[in-house]
């Protein structure tokens, strides 16, 4: 498998907000078409975090510092959207197939139409970038563009059919960057980007910057999302150690035995829908053999397991009547919190 | 004028065959799931354009089809901006077009106006009129201004051929070729008072 | 631009000042990056710590509206510690030469010599240099005016050349070099500390870092925009950025220059056509009364006694006959006297409202522009606008000016102006040439129809003037001659077409009878070939080539300005054949500058032109007389001379000068209204301050207004806002107008982060939300503690998407003497919680 990476220097980005910008253009995301509806946030940053309709956000944090000659200031502007990880805890609990790692790339790809609002990819990242639409039953979060990078490079990667132009071949994001902050590539190539620019950082002559540090690659066994940061990851609203949520840690545990104990996995997955997140809809089937999660109704294979517990797709065939109505319920507490 | 077929660059995305009415109302939308692999730039033409905001300059890719706005994104062969627009620029699609909150359909901006309107004296609204109304309208007004106002010469016996009354503002929202009409236009009427945004 | 964009890469020192450029120019970020990779330093000098400044080097806050004090202080700096460039100073600007012994600064009372009291102007006579002798004009064969005497030619008197008096050893005291050290040593670091409000330590810092671009192998490069133009002194402002980058030979080097990164997209083209009151297209004079009652007259004010400029006449009667085609003749003085003369009254944006609220100005055109948003004191202006018969404003969007009207304070009942908002078409929905700020003329292909019933501003404008002139043919009418004698051909199958206009702009042969004709005339390629005498046409001379292939006139993309190569000759980021640059496809202005007077390079690794020792070798078109054409009609190659700024008579650079109207070297004044007083003079204004007696000025005092403000934009929307609140991803990334605050401030005031305030002066009263950030700091400025607030300006009451008030209604309208800009970046207000 090729391991694709965006690259990302916050000493070079300026927080124009293009990105932010093409993100939405290039996948025909709305912003309100009311009249003065957004709310004014006292800050550069607005809206104020992810939503379902916003998969990429610049983030701005002020940050006083005793160093007089900067003006006691250091200003983090950061990049907040999907961090794609190496070890994806969201692909792993997504029950529908929705989430999975795209086999070509690392990245982790979004197929909505197959999500089904169980909002469990929420409870589990890391970074807390899962967002969602259409009344909480849609997953929104960045998709890294597959579309273009499959399609748009003049060597289609691996399942594109390829457009010859080079010009469409990274995340619209990474295209419109202007002080060329974002960069696209190998993951290997843009890790080597980022050692390298902090070693240029730390050792300009002029305004060395002591605290530049590479982000995503040794957190949780690396990401997708390689960051060249100037000053402490919290500033940039980034976990300085970030830990997977309960979840995919219950459903590793439960994987071998999930052969035996399909209820104990049933069992895990109510609780999860106590706990806040919403569950519902189609009846699947998870066959531990072959890795395979298989839509009963349809009887289509909707998610491939990749042999090393990275896919498991837990049984849904137990969605009582009762947790459907919990899940109305959980869906509109989801729609009244992203209003 | 057939300058647009003649002059652009290229177009893209042919293996998907043959054209199709493609409108706004196909273009959209997520909630009618498109794979999320497929790709959106099918059947469509590509413009070379030029950013409408600071004076950087920067190159854009306009992707058309059947005379509707597909995407418009920064052209990566510009050596200025080698395919980066900032905000402002990344967001010019949707000077024309927008995406709706319930269904993420893509439309027409409502903001534009896209007819000649008229607020009549004393009106508190806007009427919609021809642009053969509108424009003998004007001509009509700037006749009875200049006729009313024209100085052809100074207290002093210089030839002056002017009218303070008529003043023309602005010029660097439109091309060359553009403000060279509105100021020979202008001129030509005796406009003095002709001024653009250089100085705001 | 002196360069372009991405020259910025090649700079050792970069300083961007009155600029927060990868802000309001984003992609300019991506060549200052590039040239800090490579070694460069980035500074960053402004009354706020900016988006700039978090991805900059250095950081020095000032106080907005003392430039020239900070700059002055460089100067003196880099005399005191002879870090300027001798050799470039001594021969390509006119260090050496003498000024008038009447020349006087008098700092008691803040005057130059030569003012003029009853008149309140100066008379500049004393600013000039001492004669050395009277050259008359050479008329003879192969002279600079031989083609005077031509057939076809306007008679006038060409010049004579005052030779001045130099003085090479520098010893006398008049040296123009001499004169401008002794002006500035006055302004010592402390001294501008105290002015500017910056500590000492990061001055030095600033001062040394910048001056280390004097180094001959060295380039500096300073980024302005608006933040040091819309003074009353601003004019001045960027004249002492000139007199910085002369001192440390940072003019017509790579990575260097005075670089204005311009507001809008194509207002360097609109400049460039004389959109501008006092402009004829191509930077030549509109007539005025007082300088050119008649041709003759026009060109004997107009025409140099050397340089380049000895060509005007060329360029203007071209551009006359391009104007009225064949009814241009020499009998007439090619329609001359049909162009409208400017009296003495100024009709700039300010004088406009002035002239509506008088009655004078009756009616009123906005083609894509914005005053009820954008100009100074708009709550005036709009009250003056509903004293309009007409108003006609050309849009994409119902913007503040179509809809003045509507203002919350305007009652429309009471409103009888009539008014109409036609619908123009998006730039990717027409055609035509736009000039960037590197004076790249690039082609738009229009890539799809207009939206419903919008017209190309082309279009809008042929249907008018189509009319009007109908309507004058038809009914006659005061004087029409000067409409019915113009040549209006632009019709290509009878569609008005943007190619027959750039065919126009380019210039071509003239023969007599082809008006309209534009399948066969001969496109010129260089206005080498403009003629005084009607064979010519021309609109814009500068242009001339940027559109000159007649095998395939109909086809922009086989045009100079249609050209796509990516081939970069000499790695410097030139990209000669991209696209088309004025004049002559040349990338550095002054580039003769770039080499000593040898003719080598100052840094090799950066050559832009190139003496071998038997002829030139240039990277870049050369912007000098590099070759002259021999008897016999071969090009001999011209060697190395000191004539590196042949824009100018004397073909030097100019420390102190005489065509300013304000002042011969830039002077710190304090902006009309400021939080204190001017301590490097006796004057607390500019004697030349513009409009600043009309009554809508009301004029506030520190008392009662004691805090600075200032105003500026944000990356996500763009001047009125009229088109970015018409976006709603834009829209949502900056959904309301903030004014920025220290938190020293805030306390004082009792303001927290995201509150509501209330704004105000004389002039205007304004809701804001609140920004406290550290990123603002009082300064301590002449003793004192000087609070200072910055406000965006892109809302009004119009738009779909977001409302806010109209924080111009706070700044006042007053300007500069030369440029008539306004003082939107410093002036005084007061705030509140509310």
């Amino acid at each position: 498998m090729a391991d694709y990476a965006i690259f990302w220097d916050a000493s070079k980005c300026t927080g124009c907000k293009g990105c932010q910008s093409a993100c939405k253009c290039w996948n025909l995301l709305p912003s309100p078409l009311g009249k003065n509806v957004n709310e004014p946030t006292g800050s550069y940053q607005s809206p104020l975090d992810l939503n379902g309709n916003t998969r990429l956000l610049m983030t701005f944090q002020e940050n006083e510092v005793s160093d007089d000659k900067k003006w006691g200031v250091e200003w983090s502007i950061g990049r907040r959207s999907c961090m794609h990880c190496v070890n994806p805890a969201c692909a792993t609990v997504c029950p529908s197939g929705a989430l999975s790692v795209d086999e070509d790339t690392g990245f982790v790809r979004v197929q909505d139409d197959k999500c089904i609002g169980c909002q469990y990819c929420s409870g589990v990242c890391p970074f807390d970038v899962p967002r969602y639409y259409a009344g909480g039953s849609r997953i929104n979060k960045c998709t890294a563009c597959l579309d273009r990078v499959k399609n748009g490079g003049a060597k289609p990667v691996n399942g594109g059919t390829g457009t010859g132009n080079p010009r469409y071949s990274v995340p619209a994001c990474v295209h419109t960057c202007s002080p060329a902050a974002l960069d696209f590539g190998t993951r290997e190539d843009m890790l080597a980007k980022a050692y390298a620019r902090v070693q240029f950082l730390q050792n300009k002559p002029v305004n060395p910057c002591s605290t530049a540090s590479v982000y995503g690659d040794v957190q949780l066994e690396g990401t997708h999302v390689i960051m060249v940061l100037k000053y402490a990851p919290e500033t940039y609203g980034l976990p300085a150690d970030p830990k997977v949520g309960i979840l995919p840690t219950l459903t590793s545990w439960m994987k071998p035995l999930a052969a035996f104990v399909g209820v104990a996995t049933i069992a895990g997955l109510g609780l999860s829908y106590i706990t806040g997140l919403g569950y519902k809809r189609d009846t699947l089937h998870f066959d531990p053999d072959t890795e395979e999660t298989i839509d009963m109704d349809t009887g289509e294979v909707v998610c491939v397991g990749d042999g090393h517990g990275h896919k498991i797709r837990a049984a849904a065939d137990a969605a009582s009547d009762a947790a459907v109505a919990a899940v109305a319920t959980v869906a509109d507490k989801a729609q009244e919190g992203e209003e | 004028m057939d300058l647009t077929r003649r002059s652009f660059v290229k177009s893209i995305g042919l293996a998907f065959g043959t054209s199709m009415a493609y409108g706004l109302a196909t273009q959209s939308s997520t909630l009618a799931f498109a794979d999320d692999l497929d790709w959106r730039l099918v059947n469509t033409e590509e413009f070379t354009n030029i950013c409408c905001y600071c004076s950087g300059g920067c190159g854009t890719i306009v992707s058309v089809q059947d005379n509707e706005l597909i995407n418009l994104e920064g052209d990566s062969d510009h050596p200025i901006n080698q395919g980066g627009l900032c905000a402002k620029g990344a967001s010019m699609f949707q000077l024309r077009n927008v995406i709706t909150e319930e269904t993420r359909e893509v439309i027409h901006n409502p903001n534009r106006k896209t007819h000649p309107l008229v607020r009549r004296p004393g009106a508190s609204e806007w009427e919609q009129l021809s642009w053969d109304q509108a424009i003998l309208e004007i001509a009509r007004h700037v006749k009875e201004t200049r006729d009313a106002t024209f100085v052809e010469q100074d207290e002093n016996g210089v030839t002056v051929n002017r009218t303070e009354a008529i003043a023309s503002l602005g010029g660097s929202q439109q091309n060359c070729e553009e403000d060279y009409l509105i100021l020979k236009t202008m001129r030509s009427l005796g406009v003095v008072a002709l001024d653009n945004q250089a100085r705001v | 631009m002196t360069g372009h964009w991405c020259d910025f890469k090649n700079a050792d020192v970069i300083i961007s000042c009155g600029s927060n450029n990868v802000e309001n120019h984003p992609e300019s970020a991506r060549w200052c990056h590039t040239a800090v990779d490579n070694g460069a330093t980035w500074i960053v000098v402004d009354p706020r710590f900016t988006r700039t400044a978090a991805v900059a080097d250095i950081y020095c806050p000032m106080r907005s509206g003392t430039d020239i004090t900070f700059w002055g202080g460089m100067i003196n700096y880099i005399i005191e510690h002879d870090l300027w460039q001798h050799e470039y100073v001594l021969n390509y600007t006119n260090a050496t030469y003498l000024i008038n012994p009447d020349y006087n600064f008098d700092v008691t009372t803040g005057l130059f010599s030569g003012w003029d009291e009853e008149h309140k102007k100066y008379v500049t006579t004393t600013w000039g240099y001492q004669t050395e002798e009277t050259v008359a004009p050479n008329t003879a064969t192969g002279g600079a005016f031989a083609y005077t005497l031509g057939e076809g030619v306007p008679e006038f008197t060409p010049p004579s050349k005052l030779v001045p008096k130099k003085d090479a050893t520098l010893s006398d005291p008049l040296c123009s070099f001499n004169v401008f050290k002794e002006h500035y040593s006055r302004y010592d670091l402390d001294t501008v500390c105290n002015v500017c409000g910056m500590d000492r330590e990061t001055l030095e810092l600033v001062y040394a870092t910048y001056a280390s671009s004097g180094a001959p192998e060295k380039s500096g490069a300073i980024l302005y925009a608006l933040g040091q133009t819309q003074h009353h002194y601003g004019s001045q402002n960027t004249r002492i950025m000139s007199l910085v980058q002369l001192l440390l030979g940072n003019v017509g080097v790579a990575g260097g220059g005075v670089n204005a990164l311009r507001g809008e997209p194509n207002v360097q083209g609109a400049t460039d056509m004389a959109m501008l009151v006092y402009d004829f297209p191509g930077y030549l004079k509109w007539p005025t009364v007082a300088s050119h009652s008649t041709l003759r007259e026009w060109l004997e004010h107009e025409t140099y006694s050397d340089g380049y400029y000895v060509n005007k006449p060329k360029f203007f009667i071209s551009a006359l006959k391009e104007w009225f085609g064949d009814n241009a003749t020499a009998d007439n003085d090619y329609g001359y006297d049909w162009l409208p003369k400017i009296g003495s009254r100024d009709y700039t944006t300010i004088s406009t409202f002035e002239l509506i609220d008088e009655g004078i100005i009756k009616g009123y055109f906005a083609w894509g522009m914005n005053p009820m948003n954008s100009t100074p004191n708009a709550k005036f202006a709009r009250q003056a606008m509903s004293k309009l018969d007409w108003l006609v404003s050309v849009d994409w969007v119902e913007t503040a000016t179509a809809a003045f009207w509507k203002a919350p304070d305007l009652d429309p009942a009471q409103i009888q102006t009539e008014v109409y908002h036609l619908p123009a078409a998006l730039i990717y929905e027409k055609s035509g040439t736009i000039a960037n700020s590197g004076r790249w003329l690039q082609w738009r292909y229009k890539a799809l129809d207009p939206a419903d019933e919008a017209l190309p501003d082309y279009e809008i404008c042929d249907r008018l003037w189509k009319q009007i002139t109908s309507l004058y043919t038809d009914e006659g009418g005061a004087c029409p001659e000067p409409i019915l004698n113009v040549k209006w051909d632009y019709h290509i199958d009878g569609q008005i077409d943007p190619r027959a206009v750039a065919m126009a702009l380019n210039g071509y042969k003239k023969q007599p009878g082809d008006d309209g004709d534009w399948d066969s005339r001969e496109l010129l390629t260089t206005f080498a070939n403009l003629q005084a005498n009607g064979t010519t046409a021309c609109a814009i001379w500068i242009y001339s080539g940027f559109y000159g292939n007649s095998e395939a006139r109909y086809d922009p993309s086989q045009q100079n300005v249609g050209k796509r190569s990516l081939e970069d000759k000499g790695g410097l980021g030139l990209y000669q054949e991209w696209a088309y640059a004025w004049p002559v496809n040349r990338r550095v202005l002054y580039n003769r500058a770039s080499a000593d007077m040898e003719g080598k390079p100052w840094n090799p690794a950066r050559k832009v032109v190139e003496w071998t020792g038997e002829k030139w070798d240039n990277n870049d078109v050369p912007d000098f007389v590099a070759a002259s054409t021999a008897a016999d009609g071969t090009s001999v190659p011209v060697p190395p001379n000191n004539k590196a700024f042949m824009m100018t008579w004397e073909q030097n650079a100019r420390f102190v000068c005489s065509t300013m109207k304000d002042m011969p070297l830039p002077e710190h004044y304090e902006p009309l209204e400021s939080p204190t007083d001017n301590i490097l003079n006796g004057r607390q204004n500019s004697p030349c301050i513009m409009f600043a007696d009309h009554p809508s000025v009301q004029k506030g005092d520190r008392s009662e207004f004691p805090i600075a403000a200032t105003t500026y934009s944000v990356v996500e929307h763009w001047q009125t806002g009229a088109q970015t609140r018409g976006c709603p991803v834009l829209v949502e990334a900056m959904p309301d107008q903030f004014i920025e605050m220290s938190v020293e401030l805030a306390e004082e005031k009792g303001i927290a982060n995201g509150d509501k305030v209330r704004v105000w002066n004389n002039r205007g009263d304004v809701q804001l939300t609140a920004f406290v950030t550290r990123r603002l700091r009082p300064l301590q400025v002449n003793g004192e503690v000087c609070h200072l607030v910055g406000m965006i300006h892109h809302w009004d009451w119009t738009g779909d998407y977001s409302t806010g008030d109209t924080v111009n209604d706070l700044s006042p309208n007053v300007g500069d003497p030369n440029s008539y800009i306004p003082e939107y970046k410093a002036f005084l207000v007061n705030v509140e919680k509310i």
